[in-house]
């Protein structure tokens, strides 16, 4: 089993992942449209990679937007669960041993107290968000079946993974549901909203476009976002 | 003496003075009367909407509407219309001063009569009057031709006249309004009593004047008059000057009663954007509320002939 | 039945309708036969082939419900923080369902649609600058508005609107003629305050072509009359068109792209046949937008620019008073505490926030930022249209709220608008909540306290 969910399911799920990323990244240039959506792409290109630039750039740092300042808790939140998901799966010295097993190279590792924050980090991010899904009205509106569902596939990898590595009950079994989990999640990232691990740069880089070349960027100062 | 007239009314009973004095005129001087009712107000910004200045409805005034309007304004003036057949009738919707005046200007009139205006102010809306100042100021201040505002009806008597009495600031406005009395003194035959009122007003922001300093403007006024005016009148020499001290609106129709002026003639001071400040501007309007007799306001020379 | 009368999906085009429209009382038999519209199912879906692209799909698909978007929206705040007024919720119930689901969209459906994009959106794009995502909102309401146009659900006063632009290229029944005798009387008018001042009308070669709201010759055309004083003192060299003098677009809030079209090229063709070397606008916001930001794209001009460079009143006046063509008596700066409000259309999304700031800094000696302000200011409440819609009155009295708390806080007397849907909503919002503010437009301000050239001056 354990042979099967690190050799040909693994390299499935990666195929999928990549060729599934791939394959929007295309077919969302492929659909951008400078008379439908009114923004002249490929005319004043250094205005639109200068907008693109600070549209990206500026949300990914906690509270340079006005987004981030007015909602200060959730930004918290918000990058404590990214930084999390996107550094420990990528760093973690297990799966960096697997990595140089597999094809002699890895990457710098960080240490697994830091994991382990990192992973608690996660959890506790996860939780409060579901919490506030359904605790704040203008957020339980939205709120769907499918929303709860991604919550438990991404947080599904990081408590499995928690579990096995500190042998809390049955190893085998834990390991076992911490590959599946994480390869269900690599697996729904091109085929649901997870998918923003790609779309939010591109979209944000489509509307820093906009705002760079159309909406204000040509007239000397970039938005404020 | 007017050969095109235009009334500017708001078909109520507020008007019926100034429609009296309207018709009158037109049947004695033989002139083309036209009377203009603005209908509605806009609102709702780019919307087809306006506020019905009588029942404050909110409507579209369509042609159906409009003659219907017309229709009614007819009915109000069919008394007088036996008199004055060529008198045509129209209906607009807007804010009245532009209309008024972009009517007058269209139809080339030498004479604006506008009729009594406080009550019907509740309809033009509070915030029409607080942006544009009063319809009358607005319309005195552009208004090419002479504006004959009735207010009162013991104002509303146009005819046999003896005294007109000019109120002046001795302003550019001022002398367009001389020499629209002294036209009208002598085509009137009657006599022209030329006055200044010596604003001491600021009294009440503690601006107090010595009374020596106060009868030397006083004297220096009389003197401007002489040289501005009287040196214009040829040899008209039925005049009289006089200045007095005091406020200017209650100055000027004490001494237009004292006088038994028939009319009043004022020039109604551009100064600021600012309708309802300017000074000068409340005078007229004052002036206007308490005469006994008709006024009329001349702001630019275009109608008063140059060689009075 | 399928189609009425008057609403229906035939396009204003010709008089009779259009006084057809108009003599419907507020739109009773519109209404009316508006709730018994069919659906054409198959013209729907054959324009969400045609026009909807990844942009929009992406947006309406990765939205992740995460509601950062509630607090940007002013109809949510000053619905006490209603949750159907969250901007992800308003279009996810409206444009998300009708694209998963086209063929299901019935009459309620649509007029739900209908009373969303035009009662609880103005279209001022404050969501998409808070969304991490970037999903515009603003843009899909104007998207969702243009679907419903074409399938004839859309409100009695816009149906009018864009009417306008199709028959007259105006918003209002002025024609070229009516514009232009508006001008010679202004012109008049003007004259014996300031000799010598003209309004040439289709001079070639002019520095500057003025285009205007057409509410200006129609109620105010005292504000033609201010213009033509500023640049006349401004000794600038400039002109009006007969033809293409008006550049707002009442079919850009209706969602008729081609009366757009028609709209912006008049104004393009006047720029052809004048060839002026810049072309300014009036104090309009929405005008500004639609034919210099948005209207390059509705005529399929590549560049995106318009064919002259053009300008908002506001960068024309800071010009002015940056290089000195308008001085300010010092003495008559304003001394009282003034705000400025930031509309939506030329601030937020046309890059001009610093503008005003550097014309304050001339004019005013009490600025008061209003909170937030510059782009991140709120709509008035009376944009995309809404000022006009008697449908949604209501709501729209409901949002005025939030800006007559900013105004309130900031502690100003004076509120500087310059823009005619702004304007109109602050006054409006101090008739129904009587704050007691003054507002105004630059131009009458900046007469009051322009210092007048020797030689222009009137001899008094």
């Amino acid at each position: 089993m354990y042979d099967f969910v690190t050799g040909p399911l693994l390299w499935l799920t990666f195929i999928i992942f990549v060729v599934g990323l791939l394959a929007r990244l295309v077919v969302y240039i492929r659909g951008l449209d400078w008379k439908a959506d009114r923004v002249t792409y490929r005319v004043n290109t250094s205005y639109g990679i200068k907008g693109a630039l600070r549209s990206i750039v500026s949300w990914l740092i906690p509270y340079k937007t006005f987004g981030w300042r007015t909602n200060p808790v959730m930004t918290v939140l918000f990058f404590v669960m990214h930084v999390g998901l996107l550094v420990t799966p990528v760093f973690l010295k297990a799966h960096n041993y697997m990595l140089y097993d597999a094809f002699g190279f890895s990457l710098p590792t960080i240490p697994d107290g830091v994991a382990d924050l990192l992973t608690i980090g996660v959890i506790t991010a996860v939780a409060f968000i579901l919490l506030r899904r359904l605790a704040l009205p203008e957020v339980r509106i939205l709120t769907d079946w499918k929303d709860i569902v991604l919550l438990a596939i991404t947080a599904a990898p990081f408590v499995t993974g928690f579990l096995a590595y500190h042998e809390a009950g049955n190893y085998d079994f834990w390991i076992i549901a911490h590959i599946l989990s994480g390869e269900i999640m690599l697996i729904a990232v091109p085929f649901t909203k997870l998918s923003h691990f790609l779309l939010f740069f591109l979209s944000r880089a489509q509307l820093g476009m906009d705002f760079g070349i159309k909406r204000g960027g040509m007239k000397g100062k970039g938005f404020a976002w | 003496m007017f050969k095109k007239i235009l009334f500017a009314t708001t078909a109520s009973p507020a008007c019926d003075h100034a429609a009296r004095v309207a018709f009158d005129m037109a049947g004695r001087y033989q002139s083309d009367l036209s009377v203009l009712h603005v209908l509605g107000v806009p609102s709702r910004g780019f919307g087809q909407y306006v506020t019905d200045v009588r029942t404050g409805e909110q409507l579209v005034p369509d042609e159906d509407y409009v003659a219907w309007v017309k229709e009614e304004m007819k009915t109000t003036y069919a008394e007088q219309l036996k008199q004055c057949p060529g008198c045509t009738m129209e209906a607009v919707a807007g804010i009245p001063h532009t209309e008024i005046l972009r009517f007058a200007r269209k139809t080339d009139a030498d004479l604006l009569i506008l009729g009594g205006h406080t009550k019907d102010r509740e309809n033009e809306g509070y915030t029409y009057r607080n942006m544009a100042g009063s319809t009358l100021q607005s319309v005195a201040r552009s208004a090419r031709c002479p504006v004959l505002v009735v207010s009162r009806p013991a104002a509303s008597f146009w005819g046999g006249f003896s005294n007109i009495v000019l109120g002046t600031d001795f302003s550019k406005a001022a002398e367009h309004a001389f020499r629209f009395a002294l036209s009208a003194a002598r085509q009137l035959d009657c006599r022209l009593h030329l006055f200044h009122a010596l604003d001491i007003s600021g009294m009440h922001a503690g601006k107090v004047l010595e009374q020596d300093e106060i009868e030397d403007r006083l004297r220096d006024s009389l003197n401007t008059m002489r040289r501005k005016y009287v040196s214009q009148m040829k040899d008209f020499k039925n005049y009289e000057i006089d200045a007095w001290e005091g406020v200017p609106y209650v100055e000027i129709v004490k001494y237009a009663r004292e006088k038994f002026a028939d009319l009043i003639v004022m020039a109604h001071h551009t100064g600021s954007r600012d309708a309802e400040n300017s000074a000068l501007g409340s005078t007229m309007e004052q002036v206007v509320l308490r005469a006994t007799c008709p006024v009329i306001s001349v702001n630019h020379a275009d109608k008063v002939s140059q060689d009075a | 039945m399928p189609e009425g009368t008057l609403c229906n999906r035939k396009m204003v085009n010709e008089k009779e309708f259009l006084s057809a429209l108009l003599a419907d009382k507020q739109g009773k038999q519109y209404y009316a036969e508006l709730n018994e519209l069919d659906v054409d199912h198959k013209k729907l879906v054959d324009t969400l082939s045609k026009t909807l692209k990844s942009r929009t799909k992406t947006w309406l698909e990765i939205c992740a419900h995460c509601g950062m978007c509630a607090d940007s929206c002013f109809f949510y705040l000053a619905n006490k923080k209603d949750p159907e007024q969250v901007p992800s919720y308003k279009i996810q119930s409206t444009l998300g369902r009708l694209v998963k689901a086209p063929h299901k969209a019935d009459n309620a459906f649509m007029q739900y649609c209908m009373d969303t994009a035009w009662g609880k959106c103005t279209c001022c794009n404050r969501c998409g600058s808070y969304c991490p995502f970037g999903i515009d909102m603003g843009v899909m309401f104007s998207y969702l508005r243009g679907l419903l146009f074409s399938q004839g659900f859309v409100p009695w006063e816009l149906k009018i609107g864009s009417g306008m632009h199709r028959i007259y290229q105006a918003q209002m029944d002025v024609t070229s003629e009516d514009w232009v005798e508006t001008c010679e009387w202004m012109a008049e008018e003007s004259e014996e305050e300031y000799p010598g001042l003209e309004i040439p009308i289709d001079k070639e070669g002019a520095d500057i072509m003025y285009t205007v709201n057409a509410r200006e010759p129609k109620h105010y055309p005292q504000d033609i009359a201010e213009a033509a004083m500023l640049f006349h003192i401004a000794g600038e060299n400039w002109t009006v068109p007969s033809k293409g003098w008006e550049e707002t677009s009442l079919a850009m809030f209706a969602g008729d792209w081609e009366a757009c079209k028609m709209q912006v090229e008049s104004v393009y063709a006047a720029m052809d046949r004048l060839k002026p070397k810049r072309m300014v606008v009036t104090e309009c916001g929405h005008a500004y937008r639609a034919t210099v930001i948005e209207g390059p794209y509705w005529a399929g001009l590549a560049s995106g620019k318009t064919p002259v460079e053009s300008l908002h009143y506001v960068e024309w006046v800071a010009e002015a008073l940056r290089t000195g063509k308008l001085k300010i008596d010092p003495a008559k700066k304003i001394k009282e505490p003034v705000t400025y409000q930031d509309s939506c259309n030329y601030i937020r999304n046309a890059g001009l926030r610093d503008i005003p700031r550097e014309i304050m800094s001339y004019i005013a000696e009490d600025f008061r930022e209003m909170k937030p302000c510059k782009e991140h200011n709120f709509c008035c409440g009376g944009g995309g249209g809404m000022n006009g819609l008697g449908r949604y009155r209501e709501q729209r009295n409901i949002g005025l709220k939030v800006k007559r708390d900013q105004i309130l806080a900031t502690g100003a007397k004076l509120v500087i608008s310059p823009c005619h849907n702004c304007w109109d909503a602050i006054r409006d919002m101090e008739e129904v909540y009587r704050i007691g503010i003054r507002w105004s437009f630059l131009k009458p301000l900046l007469l009051d306290m322009v210092i007048v050239p020797e030689h222009l001056r009137a001899e008094e």
